[in-house]
């Protein structure tokens, strides 16, 4: 356990603002895990063995800090739409795995295997399942109108409401759920016992971006922008409060469960998907201010945002500055970290890494170069390292490019 | 004349959509020459990529462009008839294969058609052989693999190792577009050129073909 406990302090004090011995590593994937193991995307996203086996090899073989794996896209329409009334299936069905897939035939989501090659990447496609008339229905009661106009048209077995096969399909959805949950449970047991920390995590959204992922698609929320901003305004309204609850509820872990897991720190999860097309009035005007009201009502439940600022977010970073100092961690995509540093200071706490391109195409000295030069411009003050900061590490990822970079964080990465 | 150009290139330009759509029609009903018409959309679209490229549009405003366009074309189209323009010369643009995205590739191909070239979109998660038969059809003076998973850059480089495997590499260049390419990603697929937005992209594609 002195490995579980050096590897906590190590996170926490980055993630409470402070330096910690050294710089910690953050590692995310969805399939790398599995091509490192010899498995093909289709196996291990579909064999929840196949999985926890690659994961805890990854675990044993590499020496990261944080090791996550979430091994599906993005779901939170399904997280959303049952968090309330049941929690369990809210909070465990965050990602739309491909096992959720299988059992609800959702229009968003393609895999390996069903829709694509067996080792294509899962993708999240999106899709418009709301007219632009029903703006009003959903803003006048968001959670109603995603159970009884949305999720028939998202998912093929929900089409027909009431119908034998709906009921069937959701009994069935439930069960898929508990047998993701056992897996994860499992899998998290497993990496505590290799002394892999364990930091709770909860969950929520940037409301914009809830209508650009699942509702309307991200070019018709943008022309919506244009063409009917009063309408997208009074929905992006009524979704704040939706967002501020599902971090409530999935963020409220047991007193008990937060003793045996070492910390109190609650990680909340943002990923932002609009920020880099918006321009910034439109930012301004109908993302930042309802995003921003989201991270104050969560900060204020003790919780630490944990944001992902996909694609570059230069044009936005002096909004940062109206964030409490060092509450909010902050992982920076195509954003040069250097610049969030100098623009953002202490309102944000500083995630970087290699992107994949990096991993993928360069070399371990290659690598090293990168990492020293990154360490020694932004390690000053509290950092941490994302590996392949462009959505986590990506199945063609080097293991030998993987390791030269854990060594150069273990010899440039010191306070 | 010449002022209702004027003001129907700044409207463009501007993205007023409302007004661009107006005058566009008051234009086709004086029976105005739609090449004329044509040539300040082109005005215009050189204005909205190099706005982009100083960082006063982003793409939300591309979105939005690309949309207008699409729609003046529309109203365009009939009025030209069989009459051709001057062709600024054939483009063949896709997906690359394991990748269904397609926002980029849908800016590229309203930018690229306003801008005078003739498109070939072949579509989204297209294997390399749908490009070397591309390439033989329709002989285009550039190609465009478009991607936004980083397992694109394999793809990628998996399409131009074909396209040189076919005899065809020196015959047309290359370009990879998506959120994830860059110089080191350029270099390793081999292409000639790279961009992580439309409107670089545009630019770019006109280099290639020579006609900047």
């Amino acid at each position: 356990m002195q490995l579980y406990k050096e590897r906590l302090e190590r996170v926490e004090a980055v993630m409470r603002g402070k330096e910690p011995d050294r710089v910690p590593i953050y590692a995310a994937t969805a399939v790398w895990h599995g091509a490192y193991a010899g498995y093909t995307t289709r196996e291990v996203l579909f064999d929840y063995g196949k999985c926890r086996e690659a994961a805890l090899k990854v675990a044993r073989d590499f020496d990261f800090d944080l090791w996550a794996v979430i091994a599906g896209l993005e779901g939170m329409i399904l997280c959303t739409a049952f968090m309330e009334k049941q929690p369990e299936v809210g909070v465990s069905s965050r990602f739309l795995v491909g096992k959720f897939h299988e059992v609800l035939r959702d229009v968003y989501t393609r895999w390996p295997g069903i829709e694509l090659a067996e080792n294509a990447h899962p993708q999240f496609i999106g899709k418009e399942l709301m007219k632009v008339e029903e703006y009003e229905q959903l803003a006048e009661n968001p959670l109603d109108f995603i159970h009884r106009v949305i999720l028939p048209r998202m998912c093929e077995g929900l089409r027909d409401v009431g119908s034998p096969e709906y009921n069937a399909t959701l009994a069935k959805f439930g069960m898929e759920v508990e047998r993701y949950t056992s897996f994860f449970n499992n899998l998290i047991v497993g990496l505590i016992g290799l002394g892999y920390p364990a930091i709770p995590m909860s969950w929520s959204y940037a409301p914009l971006d809830f209508i650009g992922d699942f509702l309307r698609d991200v070019k018709n929320v943008v022309l919506d922008l244009y063409r009917h901003p009063d309408k997208v305004e009074a929905a992006v309204k009524a979704l704040t409060p939706v967002f501020v609850k599902t971090a409530a509820i999935s963020g409220a872990i047991p007193p008990e469960v937060k003793k045996q897991l070492g910390t109190d720190i609650v990680q909340c999860f943002f990923p932002l998907h609009l920020n880099e097309y918006l321009n910034p009035k439109l930012y301004n005007e109908f993302y930042w201010p309802y995003l921003k009201k989201v991270f104050e009502e969560v900060i204020k439940m003790g919780q630490t945002p944990v944001v992902l600022f996909e694609g570059r977010h230069d044009a936005h970073l002096e909004t940062l500055r109206e964030l409490p100092k060092k509450k909010v961690v902050g992982v920076f995509e195509k954003t040069d970290p250097r610049k969030v540093r100098e623009v953002a200071g202490d309102h944000v706490i500083l995630v970087s890494g290699p992107p994949n391109a990096l991993l993928i195409g360069g070399t371990p000295q290659k690598v090293e170069e990168y990492m020293k030069k990154l360490l020694e411009d932004v390690k000053e003050g509290g950092f941490m390292i994302w590996p392949g900061v462009d959505g986590g590490l990506s199945r063609d990822v080097k293991p030998e490019n993987l390791k030269a970079m854990v060594e150069a964080i273990k010899k440039y990465g010191k306070y | 004349m010449r002022m209702a150009g004027e003001e129907f290139v700044k409207a463009l330009a501007d993205l007023d959509e409302a007004r661009v759509l107006e005058l566009t029609r008051k234009r086709v009903d004086a029976k105005e020459d739609p090449f004329t018409i044509l040539d300040d959309v082109r005005k215009a679209t050189d204005i909205i990529g190099k706005r982009f490229e100083e960082g006063r549009y982003f793409v939300s405003d591309l979105i939005m462009a690309g949309e207008i366009l699409k729609q003046v074309m529309d109203l365009l189209r009939p009025v030209m008839g069989k009459k051709k323009g001057v062709s600024k010369g054939k483009v063949v643009v896709g997906t690359v294969e394991g990748d269904v995205h397609d926002i980029g590739l849908s800016i590229v191909t309203a930018l690229l058609e306003a801008e005078g070239f003739e498109v070939v979109n072949l579509g989204v998660d297209q294997p390399p052989k749908a490009f070397v038969e591309a390439i033989r059809n329709h002989k285009p003076k550039v190609v465009g693999l478009s991607g936004l998973l980083t397992e694109a850059i394999e793809s990628m480089k998996k399409t131009i190792e074909e396209i040189k495997a076919a005899g065809l590499r020196d015959k047309v260049k290359v370009i990879i577009g998506g959120g994830r390419t860059s110089e080191e990603v350029k270099e390793y697929t081999g292409a000639d050129e790279w961009a992580d937005d439309a409107a670089v992209g545009v630019r770019k594609i006109k280099e290639l073909a020579g006609v900047a």
